[in-house]
């Protein structure tokens, strides 16, 4: 180790040195080190990412060229290494782009767009790239053919993480059965521990993507999705940026790239919902930012001493033209409730200008500038010959008026005397001489005056105390009409375009449109539950656009209840942002959250303690549209907890859940109902068997008793020898509490005749199907008559009524 | 026993199940109407001087999988009994109960005993058939009569002539399960004196109280047995003898009492056949406790909840019972029959009783 002696003396070397190892590190390279930003920390997890990001950008590519995706994954392992192949059926990509989009961190079309999209930083592909040469060493081998072209583009490339550039190291053409579309092959590390993720991040994004035809085919298992609708997602359109939405940073990049020279035609091109009335309101916002406001005073209401101040200070215009100009202003001024330095400005210009057309002579501008110095000194009270004991002049009572009426009662005088008193000196020594001031100058005087007094004279006066003194002068105060900087000033002033964006902040404008978000809508998050979950029981429910942050979106929320979903354990939850499925870091997402906190046994769901997942046979799946959604963190894992979001999670929820609860309500109630039947279909027999022992007489029947027991609706036959034929009637008897309408089919090997009750017959194969359609009220019974030969066969088929409370007697 | 009674039985019966089969004909849901047997549905009948049930009606009806279940355990007994009524046999509660577990369907079968007791009370209710004539017989059968009474029972092994305190030992002669097979044929007794614990009857007839009083001495054994009370009722009313009851001092005593007496809740439908109106309470009294200064238990929350369900008991609602129940619950204490005995061993038959029974006016 070097001792301090030696170094000491060399401090300029050490800085050198540390100068000369110092050097601007490439986004691919910090990238390289902290893998785990985006999803690639582990061998098991670097697969999935890598599977999810090529196939994120297949659906994009071919969702954006209008053609329902058909997406193959293949994993395969190669020796120490695993082999990814995924191939879309998109548009293809130039052989221009192409390095560059898988070559090249950051470089995208999205970044910068408003719009719904699944990738939006440019990173996740080429992230891969980079994953797959890191660990493996070879390049990645890209094949892509464009609509119409007769061979396909074939590249080796891999990342130069130093410069965050594509190297390419084998470019040539070649030929692909696919007409168009692109493949991509990467080798790398990883392993199969996560199969499971993987299988959900596959299943789950055939979920939402129900125009999608998904493939998958790895070491151990193969599966195929097939689509449920061949709609594709209704075109988002890009919408400019939202005011509300923006940060510094991307403003700056917009002034710098705008083509608007003012400021006003910048807002109005580059952002949403601002027109020119909305431009006007930030604008005027801006300048009492960036300018601050004039303190308008209560000039004498007698304008002698202004006549007699304007009419000394100019000098060589003869004695009519002076008093007129003179005379003029003070009418001018004294007519204004309040006056500010740029009025005396206006108002001594517009003398000049109508005095001078009148007396032929010209008002020149150092004669304008003394007239408004002598007119300004004239209102605040503090010409040169006024009272030296009373600097302030008529600040500080125009000042003692306004803290007065701003202070409780409670005030007393003095206090309030020096209140105002110490805010009118603020104002006389301010080097700017117009009295101009910002909102937060303005604070920093109220306090300042708040402190002194506290201090000098013991009174206190508190935060509200203040901030009513401030409201009260800030509103007397007048904008200034200075021009704005132009957007050139305003791009490399970090300063006033912040103020700007505190003026656009402050401004109300209205929510952003949402024609830029495509929700899967509640009927295709419906289907693609059914497509993947073998349920009874869906149900989905979509959500109006809401705003957040200036961004737009949509949620939405699906529940699958029953079937073969398994019975044990919680529910399955399934998040979506943007249709991509989220499958890692389930405990930090904000849609975990409101699941846990719905408190679902209102649902008649089970859910120990009242809180937490579920459990039982459900999928509950949320997903979430927005221009931008507030990922926790790069990896774009989970959801973070924004109000409003969760707010309208929760509502998805409940929506779809009102169903499930009427749901799991009726099928309580018929499983009870099956039940009871179950039990009394044992019992009754039995029991009818015991009374005939017992009595000595036949059997009884009991159907009727049973539909009267249960009360079913009980149809049932009876035949009648009729001459050579038969006599067939069919009864139906309601039992139930409620009208039941049913539709009977006797489907009759012979020709039935003579039907009553505005029955049909059609005959298809031999087979005659009587149909009846027959509202019969509770209690109550109808009879369906026909004949037919004696050796007919019958077959009663009875719908409109649930099986449950249906007894069909179907003997001869 | 006469094969008449036994056809008129099995007759009923099968009325019964003739019954739910015309329910199931005429596509009726079956089902079976009882008296409501609750102690808000028994009524004094003026007539005969006892608690009846009054008219309300439950129904075990198919339509609820648990009516269902009891028609049909209802059914498998009436066919078990019509085939004991047959063979002129005769089983126990307790047999019915583990019988059941033999019939074929798992539906019919007894979960406890409770529940086979109760349908056969229910059967005898409908059929108007009494259980002994259904040859369904007790576990336990009725208590001991120790006194000057000579009587001759039919037993399986011929009649009998049995004199019930120079025939039998020191227990007594052994009440058989229908009293009604006993005749009386001669007795010099002056009352019947039921006791509720054993210990009280031995020391009774051990100090030769039945000698000396003439009294027939009968054990109770807690709640008294059908057969104890069919016995007491036909002493009372064919031997014109005065009935009275000694018991512990407490609220479950007193039903002991009054179910000699008024008859039981749910035997209200034998009240007529069992109950001894005219029965008169010797004590313990609440009073005697207090007069005798007796040693005591305090009452237990349940003795205070069963004394408040007794003044709501219609069957107790005389001045009587209502001012002894009062005057317990005032005091709240409880004595036994034996707590007599810290008077010494003599006084329940040289004091007390002899007091007692000649302030009610039977000695």
């Amino acid at each position: 180790m070097t001792s301090f002696q030696s170094t000491l003396g060399e401090e300029s070397e050490i800085a050198e040195e540390l100068a000369e190892s110092q050097r601007q590190i490439s986004i691919a390279e910090f990238f390289e080190k902290n893998k785990h930003m985006l999803g690639f920390d582990s061998g098991a997890r670097g697969l999935v990412t890598a599977v999810k990001e090529a196939v994120d950008n297949a659906l994009d590519a071919a969702e954006e060229a209008g053609v329902l995706p058909d997406i193959y994954v293949e994993i395969e392992e190669v020796g120490d290494y695993y082999k990814l192949v995924v191939e879309d059926n998109g548009p293809g990509i130039t052989k221009e782009q192409l390095p560059k989009v898988f070559g090249k961190l950051l470089y995208g079309s999205r970044f910068h767009a408003r719009e719904q999209s699944r990738g939006q930083q440019g990173i996740g592909i080429s992230a891969a790239v980079l994953y797959s040469q890191l660990t493996s060493g070879k390049p990645a081998k890209i094949t892509s053919r464009t609509q119409g072209s007769s061979e396909a583009e074939y590249f080796e490339l891999i990342i130069d993480t130093d410069n965050n550039e594509p190297e390419i190291s084998v470019e040539e053409t070649t030929s692909w059965d696919r007409p168009h579309g692109t493949r991509i092959e990467m080798e790398m590390e990883g392993n199969m521990r996560a199969r499971q993720q993987l299988h959900d991040y596959i299943k789950h994004t055939a979920v939402v993507n129900p125009h999608a035809r998904l493939e998958l085919r790895e070491p151990k298992e193969h599966f195929k999705f097939e689509r449920a609708t061949d709609r594709l997602p209704d075109e988002t359109e890009e919408i400019r940026p939202h005011p509300h939405g923006v940060e510094l940073g991307t403003v700056l990049k917009m002034l710098e790239a705008t083509n608007s020279h003012s400021v006003s035609g910048f807002l109005q091109e580059e952002f949403t919902r601002v027109g020119s009335k909305t431009s006007d309101s930030v604008i005027d916002n801006f300048r009492d930012r960036h300018f601050g406001r004039e303190m308008a005073w209560e000039p004498p209401r007698d304008g002698a001493d202004i006549a007699a101040a304007v009419s000394d200070a100019t000098a060589n215009k003869g004695a009519d033209a002076t008093d007129a100009f003179a005379e003029e202003i003070a009418e001018a001024l004294t007519d204004h409730d309040r006056v500010a330095y740029h009025q005396i400005v206006e108002t001594v210009s517009d003398a000049a200008e109508a005095v001078g057309d009148g007396f032929g002579v010209t008002f020149g501008s150092t004669v304008q500038e003394n007239a408004v110095e002598a007119a300004w000194d004239a209102v605040l009270g503090v010409s040169d010959e006024a009272d030296e004991d009373v600097p302030d002049g008529r600040r500080r009572a125009d000042l003692y008026g306004l803290v007065d009426e701003a202070t409780s009662t409670r005030k007393d005088d003095a206090t309030v005397e020096s209140l105002a008193s110490r805010i009118a000196n603020r104002f006389r020594n301010d080097e700017d001489d117009r009295d101009r001031l910002t909102h937060d100058e303005l604070a920093e005087y109220v306090d300042w005056a708040a402190e002194r007094t506290a201090e000098r004279e013991d009174a206190s006066i508190g935060d509200t105390a203040r901030e009513n003194v401030v409201e009260a002068v800030w509103s007397v105060m007048e904008r200034v009409p200075d021009e704005v900087p132009k957007v050139s000033d305003l791009a490399d002033n970090r300063d006033a375009s912040s103020e700007l964006l505190d003026a656009m902040r402050a401004t109300d404008i209205m929510a952003p449109p949402t024609n830029c978000l495509a929700p899967i809508t509640d009927e295709l998050v419906e289907a693609g539950l059914k497509k993947e979950f073998d349920a009874d029981f869906y149900a989905a429910a979509t959500r109006d656009a809401e705003v957040t942050g200036g961004d737009p979106f949509i949620v939405e929320a699906g529940i699958a209840y029953g079937g073969e979903l398994p019975t044990d354990g919680k529910a399955q939850v399934m998040r979506f942002a943007n249709r991509v499925p989220l499958v890692y870091q389930r405990g930090a997402c904000a849609t975990t959250d409101v699941v846990k906190d719905i408190g679902w046994r209102n649902y008649n769901l089970d859910q120990p303690g009242g809180s937490g997942i579920p459990n039982g046979p459900v999928v509950i799946m949320v997903h979430i549209a927005s221009t931008n959604v507030p990922f926790t963190s790069e990896s774009k894992d989970a959801v973070a907890n924004i109000p409003e979001i969760e707010d309208e999670i929760e509502l998805a929820i409940r929506e779809a859940a009102r169903d499930l609860k009427s749901f799991l309500k009726k099928r309580r109630s018929m499983e009870k109902r099956r039940k009871k039947q179950d039990v009394l279909t044992n019992i009754l027999p039995e029991m009818a068997e015991k009374v005939s022992d017992v009595t000595g007489n036949e059997q009884p029947d009991i159907s009727d008793a049973m539909a009267r027991i249960m009360n079913n609706v009980r149809v049932g036959r009876d035949l009648k020898e009729n001459g050579d034929g038969q006599k067939v009637s069919v009864t139906v008897e309601n039992h139930s509490n409620a009208s039941e309408s049913l539709e009977v089919t006797d489907i009759v090997t012979a020709e039935p005749t003579g039907l009553s009750d505005g029955a049909t017959a059609v005959e298809m194969d031999g087979e005659w199907f009587v149909k009846w359609s027959v509202d019969v009220g509770s209690g109550d019974d109808a009879t369906l008559t026909y004949e037919t030969d004696t050796d007919a066969s019958f077959d009663l088929d009875v719908d409109g009524v649930e099986t449950e409370k249906l007894t069909v007697n179907n003997e001869h | 026993m006469s094969t008449d009674t036994n056809a008129d039985a099995r007759e009923q019966l099968i009325e019964l199940a003739a019954e739910f089969y015309d329910q199931f004909e005429e596509g009726d849901v079956p089902q079976m109407t009882l008296p409501t047997r609750t102690k808000s549905n028994i009524e004094y009948d003026e007539d005969e001087n006892v608690w009846v049930y009054g008219d309300r009606q439950s129904t075990r009806s198919a339509k609820s999988v648990r009516g269902a279940r009891k028609l049909l355990k209802a059914i498998y007994t009436i066919d078990f009994l019509a085939e004991q009524l047959d063979e002129d046999r005769s089983s126990t509660l307790r047999e019915l109960y583990y019988l059941s577990e033999s019939w074929e369907t798992d539906e019919a079968q007894f979960n406890n005993q409770d529940e086979s007791n109760q349908l056969i009370e229910d059967l005898e209710i409908v059929s108007e058939v009494k259980r002994e004539d259904f040859h369904m017989r007790p576990e336990e059968s009725g208590a001991k009569v120790m006194g000057p009474l000579l009587l001759r029972e039919q037993t399986n092994r011929g009649d009998r002539d049995i004199h019930c305190q120079k025939d039998v030992g020191q227990g007594g002669y052994q009440i058989p399960n229908n009293p009604d097979t006993i005749e009386f044929l001669d007795n010099d007794a002056e009352f019947v004196l039921c006791v509720e614990t054993g210990g009280m009857r031995d020391r009774l007839v051990e100090n030769g109280f039945d000698d000396e009083y003439n009294a027939l001495v009968v054990h109770l054994g807690g709640q008294p047995a059908r057969a104890t009370r069919r016995l007491i009722k036909r002493l009372h009313d064919e031997l014109d003898l005065p009935v009275t009851v000694f018991t512990d001092g407490d609220p479950w005593s007193y039903r002991i009492f009054g179910s000699v007496s008024y008859g039981s809740i749910k035997s209200a439908h034998l009240s007529e056949y069992l109950a001894t109106p005219e029965a008169q309470f010797i004590g313990i009294q609440p009073e005697d406790i207090v007069e005798y200064d007796l040693p005591t238990d305090p009452l237990a929350d349940s003795d205070i909840n069963a004394l408040e369900s007794e003044l709501e008991d219609p069957r107790f609602q005389t001045d009587y019972w209502e001012e002894q129940i009062e005057l317990q619950l005032d005091i709240g204490k409880k004595a036994e029959q034996q707590a007599l005995a810290s008077r010494g061993l003599d006084f329940v038959t040289e004091t007390y009783l002899p007091e007692r029974l000649s302030e009610m006016g039977v000695l």
